[in-house]
């Protein structure tokens, strides 16, 4: 499965370049051969059809033209002539003597400005997309026409659409969605970056304006003397790598070794284990997490056991524990290693359904005759088990690798109002020594309002996880072959 | 002989013990969730692994709203939530998925190329945007910027559904377009009626969703009245240090009655994953 979705990463963007290619020379060809009434779709989109005496069409295609033109003016040229300052205006009390009340002037908004600006670019590659397209269908009329063939009617035309043209009555919700909730919030992220959005230059009261590249320059260390961002960016990055590679491969080997453990032929009763491991997954993780983190607080269950057994007294003889409890999630190095230990406890079940799944083809004969040749159950672990699973579920490893850089929900549940650093230089931006790239990026935009810094993080976590993908994909695999399947 | 086959019975013990010990070690913060939602203290217990007390003091605390805890409205919220999101993304979902494994037209492969750059974007850092997006039309602190946020982008996670369609025979698609059949046809009374296990699948999957969530509901409605929490927000905000102390029992109590409708839903779509999966196989 993520074989197909992610294997064609690379030929995914030459693919789209080709189609983008293809689509504009049929524009050219349509454009140069077309007759008069095709070049006259360029001005008014309604021509070709209605030459064609397909006036229901030349009326929609009118009235679409209309509308775009009509929020082109009464929308759009509102925000996008200021698109390059992101306003000028600041807003102001002022005294209007006609209602002698004191009112606010008529100030920019600079995050209206830039939304707004993308929306109307949007509409407008929209718009401009249709517009070739309609060129393109006019001069297939007009081919038609010269043949002699039956042009459709309208209802003929609405008909196609539950006919040849279903696929557009399925997909124009879906992408529409798309574009709109995700699509464009990306490009806003990477617009954002780009400015100094932050708490002092909050709209409405303040604006804020492009800045170029000063937000890179200072998480990569050219900050100057006020912020410590890269000093927090490099050990945030450092600490989420480690975090991802050993939370991707402690639950990834755990999950093989239960599921080889359970599936094995001399496992009482499999199905009813299976089911307990799984009761940790089903229970949603803002349960489970919050709970281990009581479980595990200072004053807690955990800690009281270990005083009474005298643990606590032990670690504090050789040096390990400083304070009257053992701070499992409030210290360095004992956070870091119970968040990875958590996350086992938390992974491994998932991963073990997985690898149950994959396990259950593999090949039998195989097994069966390295058995029969005398291999060790290790050496079949090793020479037959682990290289299949690693075929099959190697695209998997991959994306739970990205998946763990942005693994919120662990690092979130477990942390957040509990640890607190005690790094000044961390404090000074917001971060913390157990925070990974995402959960900062959280803190900073709904705590402190700092987006500009926020973005910047999220370009940077999105070019590490994309170089990362690429890379690892270009090297495992080839394109997914779809098709084959069929 | 008879040493070997004691030998045998021993390891077979020792194996089972072991994975008994594992299950016990995985069950111990549930066990403890569930005991320590029928003490009858409400605060942490921090002394004994058991509570001193049994009680149902509690559940039925849960039942009578007070200011902070208003676990029924909740629940209800958080229900309405799930009903629209699994609508919405259910037909989101299979509509493209059917759209691009089974019909064929030009855009197929750019539009499937864009999917893969833009599932590149962790879903985590689109969502920050979003949240400015939604804050623009004044849409935080309401479920209709919510059910969007989960909802809007749903089409992108097409792929389970695409493989499972990637095996309904075509055959039988051509002998229903040869017989006249138009293709919203073909989609409604052939393909989706034989995609039980997929449809199941999607839908309890996305059901789940608003249930297990926690950041974007957290982003969206941090601001709100508690009355209008979804469950997570609502028992996260228990655990508040000022509050822990009188709700934390509370929470468990919560916690227990919210796991066991979604631990369920969660086994049966086990269940109806790995037959999409296979059973797909098979037909094709």
């Amino acid at each position: 499965m993520a074989n197909q979705k992610k294997g064609g990463a690379v030929a995914a963007v030459g693919g789209f370049f080709k189609s983008v290619g293809g689509f504009l020379s049929d524009f050219g060809t349509a454009f140069v051969k077309g007759d008069v009434f095709v070049k006259l779709s360029a001005v008014w989109m309604g021509a070709g059809y209605a030459r064609r005496r397909q006036y229901a069409k030349a009326v929609i295609m009118t009235a679409l033209e209309a509308a775009v033109i009509a929020f082109t003016i009464v929308f759009a040229m509102q925000y996008v002539p200021k698109f390059g300052t992101l306003g000028t205006v600041t807003m102001e009390r002022v005294f209007n003597m006609q209602t002698m009340k004191s009112e606010f002037n008529d100030y920019d908004n600079s995050f209206s400005i830039l939304l707004f600006s993308l929306f109307s670019f949007v509409i407008w590659a929209a718009a401009l997309v249709i517009w070739m397209k309609n060129i393109i269908n006019v001069y297939r009329l007009q081919k038609m026409d010269e043949a002699g063939e039956h042009i459709n009617t309208f209802r003929e035309d609405l008909h196609s659409y539950i006919e040849d043209k279903f696929h557009i009555t399925l997909l124009t919700l879906p992408v529409l969605g798309i574009t709109v909730f995700t699509f464009v919030p990306i490009l806003l992220l990477i617009f954002v970056a780009f400015t100094n959005y932050d708490q002092q230059h909050m709209p409405p009261s303040a604006l804020f304006s492009w800045t170029g590249f000063t937000n890179f320059l200072s998480l990569f260390g050219g900050g100057g003397l006020t912020t410590t961002f890269s000093y927090a960016f490099v050990r945030v990055l450092g600490w989420t790598l480690v975090w991802a590679f050993f939370a991707t491969f402690t639950t990834y080997i755990g999950g093989i070794l239960l599921s080889l453990l359970l599936n094995s032929q001399k496992t009482r009763a499999p199905r009813f284990w299976r089911t307990l491991f799984i009761i940790t997954i089903a229970v949603p993780q803002f349960v489970s997490l919050l709970l281990v983190r009581n479980f595990f607080s200072n004053g807690g269950i955990v800690n009281t056991i270990c005083a009474n057994i005298g643990l606590t007294g032990f670690l504090r003889n050789i040096g390990l524990v400083s304070t009257s409890y053992i701070p499992f999630l409030s210290a360095p190095g004992w956070a870091h290693v119970m968040i990875i230990l958590i996350n086992i406890w938390i992974g491994i079940p998932y991963q073990m359904l997985i690898a149950t799944g994959v396990l259950m083809n593999l090949p039998a004969d195989q097994l069966e005759s390295a058995r029969v040749d005398g291999a060790k159950p290790y050496q079949i672990f090793a020479k037959i088990t682990m290289p299949y699973m690693l075929f099959v579920t190697g695209p998997a490893l991959v994306t739970d690798f990205v998946k763990n850089i942005n693994n919120f929900n662990v690092i979130y549940l477990l942390t957040e109002g509990v640890y607190t650093t005690t790094n000044q230089a961390m404090a000074n931006s917001q971060a913390k020594e157990v925070d990974l790239l995402v959960t900062w990026l959280f803190r900073l935009t709904q705590d402190y309002y700092n987006y500009k810094m926020a973005s910047a993080i999220g370009i940077i976590v999105f070019i590490i996880c994309a170089v990362f993908t690429l890379f690892a994909f270009n090297r495992m695999i080839g394109n997914g072959r779809e098709e084959d399947y069929q | 002989m008879k040493k070997m086959k004691s030998n045998r019975t021993s390891r077979i013990i020792g194996h089972n013990v072991l994975i008994g010990v594992l299950a016990f070690i995985w069950l111990i913060p549930i066990v403890w969730l569930v005991c320590t939602s029928f003490s009858s203290y409400p605060g942490m217990n921090t002394s004994t692994f058991f509570p001193k007390e049994w009680s149902l003091i509690h559940y039925q605390k849960l039942f009578h709203p007070d200011t902070v805890q208003q676990f029924p409205r909740w629940f209800m919220n958080t229900f309405i939530i799930a009903c629209f999101t699994t609508v919405i993304s259910t037909s989101f979902v299979v509509m493209v998925a059917y759209a691009t494994s089974v019909l064929r037209f030009p855009m197929r492969k750019p539009l499937m190329n864009m999917a893969v750059i833009l599932n590149l974007f962790p879903g985590m850092l689109s969502m920050i945007a979003v949240y400015f997006v939604l804050k623009t039309f004044n849409l935080t602190n309401s479920y209709a910027g919510l059910i969007m946020v989960y909802s809007g982008s749903a089409g992108l996670g097409y792929l389970i559904a695409k493989g499972f369609f990637d095996t309904v025979p075509r055959a039988l698609c051509e002998a229903a377009r040869i017989d006249g059949c138009s293709e919203a046809r073909i989609f409604w009374q052939i393909v989706i009626p034989m995609s039980r296990p997929i449809l199941v699948y999607t839908v309890i999957s996305s059901f789940l969703a608003p249930w297990m969530d926690f950041v974007f509901a957290k982003m969206i409605l941090n601001a709100g009245i508690s009355a209008n929490y979804t469950v997570a927000i609502g028992l996260y905000k228990m655990l508040d240090k000022s509050l822990i102390n009188s709700y934390f029992t509370i929470f468990c109590c919560g916690g227990v009655l919210v796991s066991v409708p979604i631990s369920i839903l969660f086994f049966i779509m086990q269940k109806f994953y790995v037959e999409g999966i296979t059973g797909g196989a098979v037909k094709g």
